[in-house]
């Protein structure tokens, strides 16, 4: 149905707190815009985004819908809405997190969403203006079509205030949805993800045309689901030159080829054990000249303290680009919840601290605070020789001699050399 | 993962969170004057919620769908051994305690309950 007047939609991706001691980079939330292009013609949508701006409440909105990624942001989240819903206006609550949190996220909400937007928030905003909003909105059995999924609405970001002293960040992209795994630590299947659906091809090359960004990360749970669609994704982005980060990609010769020639920058590969394989796993990303930061999830039922110290050797042996060590952490709908409530071995359910650096479980061979102590050794050990910063420029100085053989390089924003994701750089001065 | 049916007599379906077609395993054990029903994670073969987190609605479920009453039965939630490098613990079993006002209570079973229920004698090691 379409209406004469059009209603003004407030859309916010809530702050959280950032992990301690870490270089801390915002790049532009893929999930609110992902969600704009589902929203009909007769919705005026605004978008903040907490972490890079603050929110303005007096803004003048009908409706405001709060998209939440992490479970460190659903308690920012509902302060949010209270604030809202003092002030008259309504709220409705969507995204991952607030699948995950569903029951809890109810008292502070006109309604909740569940499942994927495409060809369902009509209904909601119908309801809405017919005064009718219902509390929960439940799709998460009817996934909408794949092809249903537009080009995200990158119109509605502020660029600026997604640069780092001039660099542009990258933008966020997917090719899929679901995935066909069920790993431990994870909570894709319970949301409804548990089939692979590839976008079709021409949606992907229609969406890439859109992007004005020569840096991307495709944000796909994992490349490696289907080689034919893989290698054919790749053929396909051969042309747009676009340089990118990925999580793991097929360990076949041939699907490593054409992602380095589809611009493969560097991946996100999971570390688990000292094994000859991961070893190679790693040289052989090298030997195409794609970069690999390990993702190390430490705390695990499997690993004593010796077997951490000893992983944490074997990555600085295998000569991997960086490493991003979490500590293992009961995401609500894993199995490793399950494993640990059944236990009775998780002593703290506030979801602020759920930012995978802060231990929320008792682990099974060491104390809580002896894991957190090792996982502050592992981010030391690997970084004592070479700081993340220099690690990172060395990644960033590949990609930019890469672009700049190609053709492709762009300089940093000179306007924006002061400033750091919106707010000015505070030069420290040498005494 | 896939989980052996060794574990379970049959798949039950059931109605998870928000209404999530799910499915379980399922074994019934009558002794003499106690029914146990143990429910089983399929993990790789439930496309919805997780018996843990069904918990008592799932407990519910079973029971009228084979004629028992909750307060009769031991209900049982079985870990089974999935012989995977990312799965951390052998086959457990843990008795559920449903509590009105309060989170469900869980104890594992020793070694020696396991194997009385299954009438076996080492089956089970820890």
């Amino acid at each position: 149905m379409k209406y004469k007047y059009k209603m003004k939609l407030k859309l916010i991706y809530p702050r959280w707190e950032k992990l301690k001691g870490q270089t801390t980079f915002n790049l532009p939330p893929h999930g609110p815009v992902a969600f704009a292009a589902a929203l009909p013609d007769d919705v005026d949508v605004s978008f903040t985004d907490e972490n890079v701006e603050a929110i303005d409440f007096d803004e003048e909105t009908d409706l405001v819908a709060i998209s939440m990624m992490l479970s460190t942001q659903v308690k920012r989240g509902w302060a949010i809405a209270t604030e809202f819903r003092t002030r008259g206006i309504q709220v409705i609550f969507g995204g991952i997190s607030a699948m995950l949190h569903a029951e809890e996220t109810l008292p502070y909400a006109d309604a909740v969403f569940l499942g994927e937007a495409e060809g369902y928030i009509e209904q909601v905003l119908d309801d809405w203006r017919k005064g009718k909003l219902k509390k929960v909105y439940n799709f998460m059995t009817s996934q909408p079509h794949i092809e249903s999924v537009g080009p995200a609405r990158r119109d509605l970001y502020k660029r600026e205030l997604y640069n780092h002293k001039g660099v542009q960040m990258v933008d966020l992209f997917h090719a899929s949805r679901g995935c066909k795994y069920s790993c431990y630590p994870c909570a894709v299947s319970y949301l409804g993800g548990r089939i692979f659906r590839p976008r079709p091809m021409d949606k992907v090359i229609e969406e890439l045309h859109t992007i004005d960004n020569n840096r991307l990360f495709i944000v796909d749970n994992s490349l490696a689901q289907n080689k034919e669609w893989e290698m054919e994704l790749f053929r396909e982005m051969i042309p747009f030159k676009k340089k990118w980060i990925s999580h793991t990609i097929e360990d076949d010769p041939k699907v490593l080829d054409l992602a380095a020639q589809a611009g493969a920058w560097y991946v996100y590969q999971a570390v688990y054990d000292t094994s000859n394989y991961i070893k190679e796993r790693v040289r052989r990303y090298h030997d195409y000249g794609i970069g690999v930061e390990g993702t190390i999830l430490l705390g695990l039922d499997n690993q004593t303290e010796d077997d951490i110290k000893r992983l944490v050797d074997f990555l600085l042996e295998i000569d991997l680009d960086l490493a991003e060590f979490t500590v293992m952490t009961p995401f609500p709908h894993t199995k490793g919840y399950d494993d640990l409530l059944r236990q009775g071995r998780i002593f703290d359910f506030d979801w602020d601290h759920y930012n995978a650096g802060q231990v929320v479980f008792h682990p099974k061979h060491f104390s809580s605070g002896r894991l957190q102590e090792l996982y502050d050794y592992a981010w030391e050990s690997f970084y004592r020789e070479e700081s993340q910063e220099s690690r990172m420029f060395r990644l960033f100085c590949n990609v930019a001699i890469r672009e700049m053989n190609e053709g492709t390089y762009r300089p940093r924003n000179r306007n924006l050399a002061r400033k750091s994701f919106g707010k000015d750089v505070v030069r420290t001065g040498m005494k | 993962m896939y989980i052996s049916e060794k574990y379970y007599d049959e798949v039950f379906p059931f109605s998870g969170s928000w209404e999530m077609p799910s499915k379980c395993g399922l074994k019934i054990i009558e002794k003499p004057g106690q029914s146990y029903v143990i429910v089983t994670e399929l993990y790789q073969d439930n496309p919805g919620t997780s018996v843990t987190y069904a918990g008592r609605s799932l407990a519910r479920q079973i029971c009228e769908a084979k004629g028992l009453r909750l307060e009769d039965i031991i209900y049982l939630e079985c870990n089974p051994d999935m012989n995977s490098k990312l799965s951390f613990y052998e086959e457990e079993y843990y008795q559920v305690t449903f509590n009105d006002s309060s989170p469900a209570t869980y104890r594992l079973l020793s070694c020696e309950e396991v194997n009385a229920l299954f009438d076996r004698t080492t089956d089970v090691k820890r």
